[in-house]
């Protein structure tokens, strides 16, 4: 499926093929009017919405750039019909091996930052190992791989948090330097991170929409037995998927850690929740071979924004869970209504015809309106 | 005697296709009525009238025990009317009690009496002399032992007429010897009993009567007693030739593929070779293990032993990668389980198997909706365009995508497992016109097939499977369909 197919071509196509990131972004694009609109009127049109002023939105975009490069392996994970819900604790186990690196063993930033993400690869290589060898499911493997982690990172850390003394401030430079908010009058800031989470989801977008590797890789999750009786290396391709993984929690866990200088075992926590949610959001499918990194980008700033906007509202943290609730199962279940609503219409439609005109012509009524099917 | 069930006139019409064709019959209590007819002759559409598990045209009548009846699968169970299906329908994981009442627990107080249903168990295990125990777990048993597990199922209920679709297949002749044995003591006590099988040895053994259907209508009926068996397969065949696809004829060029000794996968001991311009028919039973010879053939089952030989040279395939790069193409069985991805669209489903022949690793979709357009239009595949995702095309388009997928590796040697299944006549005879120009353009056909006029009208020459070999080839005027039926059930003697 293409995700950077031009508007004009969809929407000659739009029946056949619905743009698969239309339904989300009409309630992401919905939600933020929403919050707009509730500020503005609030305030009597007099000032300028906060929720969309430059400092805002980075500050979203600092928030989200961690999962959100783990969200882009994660929809890889998913298009192959796999699941990963040890990223929070590896992301943990990451944070801690780099800052024990950094301050206990003295191995210097680099090789501290090697290590950890070297050690996230390893591990994930390990389950993915399991995972395509045999026909055990990833939610167990990955979930015992969670369990496992927390149990590795606890013994590193003495089940104590690792305190840095900045080492990794470098990480979190801002490349904006003195520039204010034209709105707000606050500083701006740009750590190299959100930059990082965009040039891996362009990376991701490219590999899986323009390379041989990402075509098949939606094969394997779309058929696996129809993708190994065409030549594709199943095993691998599976496999292959939880290297990606491995790499990109190493990454962002490192990215993490940079933000709170603390090599702590709750620095993951709820990290595979959010990532999960961001891309079943995105309208990428548990049963795989489906999804793409522009609905995944889209769900990773939709999950991103909902919290900050209940704080502009000053609506009180616990309401941030029943909303995020509430959107992913409204993302994934929107799209299903929608085709159930067009489809119940249709055929009222047909019983309203079949009635006026003879039964010979009224069987040909499936063919319009919004039946996409197109039976010879 | 005494009569159970009776069926007047009764058809069945699918959509372009006429299953069953004002069928009467009448069975009886304590009788065995034997169903005969080759595949699609509409065996498979009378039990699933009689079961109830779908509706006659109307016109048809129904009578049980005399009284005009309407069958659904709920009532035609409450009348004592049991269908075991060729399939098992099993619970592996529950024990033969729990399988046999599942849905109709005996409850008091909505307590499930776990006594009273094992108490029943055995009682009709007993009954058919099994020595099966009524806390076994149906996973631990053999097909023929589930079998008689849905057997007593039928049983401890109240059973009028029990329908037996194909009982024996792929089952031990132990095994086969208990279900029959099984069939006689049901037969005894007054139970009226439809039977369906292809192996002609056990129609002559069980039987007391029997119904040949072929195309939907019913041919002959006559008693087992004083039948002779040529007769009984002259009226399983006797479609007329004239009525066949006509196919152009290409001469055969050289060998290109060959098997020598190929055992593996439930099939032992195959050689054959392949010439170009030519089709080779694979003819036999489903289960007969043509379909398991084609798997290992193609690298995606592990041969055993023996050689395959591509242009004179050894050919190894350990994995479908292997045969497609040594231009090999496996036009799968199941379509939709194992050729397509359904919810892709027809270009990516038609670039994705030549991604093996292709170099570096950039594969744009623009790519793929041109390799997809170009198919359509080639293949005249009926879609708006490359975009248009498989599953909502009909079963003879979606074939043609599985073929364009194939044609695009620029394949040599193709295999067609039941080439036409499920598609509608006017895309069978563009399929039919697609294998000629494959052969014109000096490929190879094997081509398995259960459909008699399309091996007979397509074959050059017809291999016939029986019990994983090889039972027989037949060439030129040879071919024809009571000598392959006679192969394909064993029955060499005739």
């Amino acid at each position: 499926m293409s995700t950077s197919a031009k508007p004009q071509a969809q929407a000659r196509e739009s029946i056949f093929k619905r743009h698969e990131n239309l339904t989300v972004l009409t309630i992401f694009v919905a939600f933020v009017l929403i919050i707009v609109l509730t500020q503005l009127i609030s305030t009597g049109f007099r000032e300028y919405p906060t929720f969309i002023s430059p400092v805002n939105i980075l500050n979203i975009l600092q928030q989200v750039s961690v999962p959100g490069i783990v969200a882009v392996s994660m929809t890889m994970v998913m298009i192959a019909r796999g699941i990963d819900l040890s990223v929070g604790m590896l992301a943990s186990l990451v944070s801690i091996v780099v800052s024990l690196g950094v301050s206990r063993w003295g191995l210097g930033v680099v090789p501290s930052i090697a290590v950890g993400i070297g050690a996230a690869v390893v591990l994930e290589t390990l389950m993915g190992f399991i995972i395509s060898r045999t026909r055990v499911e990833p939610f167990i493997i990955t979930l015992g791989g969670m369990i496992a982690f927390q149990g590795i990172a606890l013994l590193l850390s003495n089940s104590r948090e690792v305190v840095m003394q900045g080492e990794l401030d470098f990480l979190t430079t801002n490349l904006l330097g003195g520039m204010r908010d034209p709105v707000t009058g606050l500083v701006l800031r740009l750590p190299p991170y959100v930059l990082m989470f965009f040039v891996v989801a362009l990376l991701g977008g490219l590999v899986l929409n323009y390379t041989k590797y990402g075509r098949r890789l939606y094969a394997v999750g779309s058929n696996p037995r129809a993708a190994f009786l065409a030549g594709i290396d199943v095993k691998t391709m599976t496999l292959s998927v939880y290297v990606i993984q491995g790499l990109l929690v190493g990454i962002g866990a490192t990215m993490l850690l940079a933000r709170i200088n603390t090599g702590i075992i709750t620095l993951g926590t709820g990290l595979e929740i959010d990532t999960i949610a961001m891309v079943v959001i995105g309208g990428t499918a548990l049963s795989g071979g489906r999804g793409n990194i522009v609905g995944t980008v889209i769900g990773v700033l939709f999950l991103g924004s909902i919290a900050n906007a209940m704080n502009m509202l000053r609506l009180p943290s616990e309401v941030q869970f029943l909303t995020k609730g509430l959107v992913v199962i409204l993302a994934v279940s929107a799209g299903d209504i929608s085709s159930r609503i067009s489809e119940y219409r249709a055929l009222v439609g047909e019983r309203r015809r079949g009635r006026a005109v003879p039964p010979a012509a009224s069987q040909e009524g499936g063919q319009d309106g919004s039946d996409t099917s197109v039976r010879a | 005697m005494d009569e159970i069930l009776r069926l007047e006139n009764v058809s069945k019409t699918f959509p372009g296709v006429r299953a069953l064709d004002n069928i009467s019959l009448v069975l009886n209590r304590g009788e065995v009525l034997c169903l005969c007819g080759e595949n699609g002759a509409g065996k498979s559409t009378l039990i699933k009238i009689l079961s109830g598990a779908q509706p006659p045209d109307e016109g048809g009548r129904i009578f049980f025990d005399g009284r005009e009846v309407t069958l659904s699968p709920h009532s035609a169970l409450r009348m004592g009317i049991h269908t075991i299906y060729q399939e098992h329908i099993v619970f592996d994981d529950l024990d033969i009690v729990e399988n046999i009442f599942a849905g109709f627990e005996i409850t008091r107080w909505g307590l499930q009496q776990r006594q009273q249903m094992r108490a029943e168990t055995e009682r009709v295990l007993r009954y058919l002399k099994s020595d099966l125990r009524p806390e076994q777990r149906m996973r631990d048993l053999t097909s023929g032992q589930q079998k008689i597990v849905e057997i007593a199922k039928a049983l401890v209920f109240k059973s009028n007429v029990i329908i037996l679709d194909e009982p024996t297949a792929s089952f031990s002749s132990r095994e086969i010897g208990n279900v029959l044995d099984i069939v006689r003591t049901l037969r005894a006590d007054g139970i009226g009993i439809i039977f369906i099988s292809h192996h002609l040895d056990e129609v002559f053994d069980i039987g007391d009567r029997a119904i040949v259907l072929r195309d939907g209508r019913k041919v002959s009926a006559y008693p087992i007693a004083g039948l002779a068996r040529s007769t009984l397969i002259k009226d399983m065949v006797g479609r007329d030739p004239a009525s066949f696809y006509r196919r152009e004829p290409v001469t055969p060029g050289e060998v290109v593929f060959a098997a020598r000794h190929v055992t593996g996968n439930g099939v032992h001991d195959i050689s054959f070779e392949l010439r170009r311009g030519e089709i080779l028919g694979v003819a036999g039973m489903v289960g007969s293990g043509r379909s398991e010879l084609m798997e290992v053939l193609f690298g995606s089952a592990p041969l055993i032993s023996g050689e395959i030989e591509i242009h004179g040279k050894p050919a190894r395939h350990a994995s479908p990668r292997d045969a497609i790069r040594n231009k090999m193409c496996f036009i799968t069985e199941d379509r939709q389980g194992t050729g397509l991805f359904l919810e892709k669209s027809i270009g990516e489903n038609v670039a994705v198997a030549n991604m093996v022949n292709t170099r570096g690793l950039v594969a744009r979709p623009a790519d793929d909706l041109r390799i997809g357009a170009h198919y359509i239009k080639l293949l005249g595949i009926k879609a708006p365009s490359a975009r248009t995702r498989v599953v909502n095309l009909s079963g003879g388009n979606q074939q043609k995508v599985v073929l364009g997928k194939w044609f695009n590796t620029g394949g040599e040697i193709y295999i067609f497992d039941e080439p036409s299944h499920g598609v509608d006549v006017g895309s069978k005879q563009e399929i039919y016109k697609i294998m000629v120009d494959l052969l014109k353009a000096g490929n190879a056909i094997i081509m398995v097939s259960s459909d008699m006029p399309e091996v007979i009208s397509m074959s050059d020459r017809v291999l016939v499977f029986e019990q994983g070999t090889i039972a027989g080839e037949l060439v030129g005027e040879q071919i024809a369909e009571e000598t392959i039926l006679t192969l394909s059930i064993g029955d060499r003697k005739a």
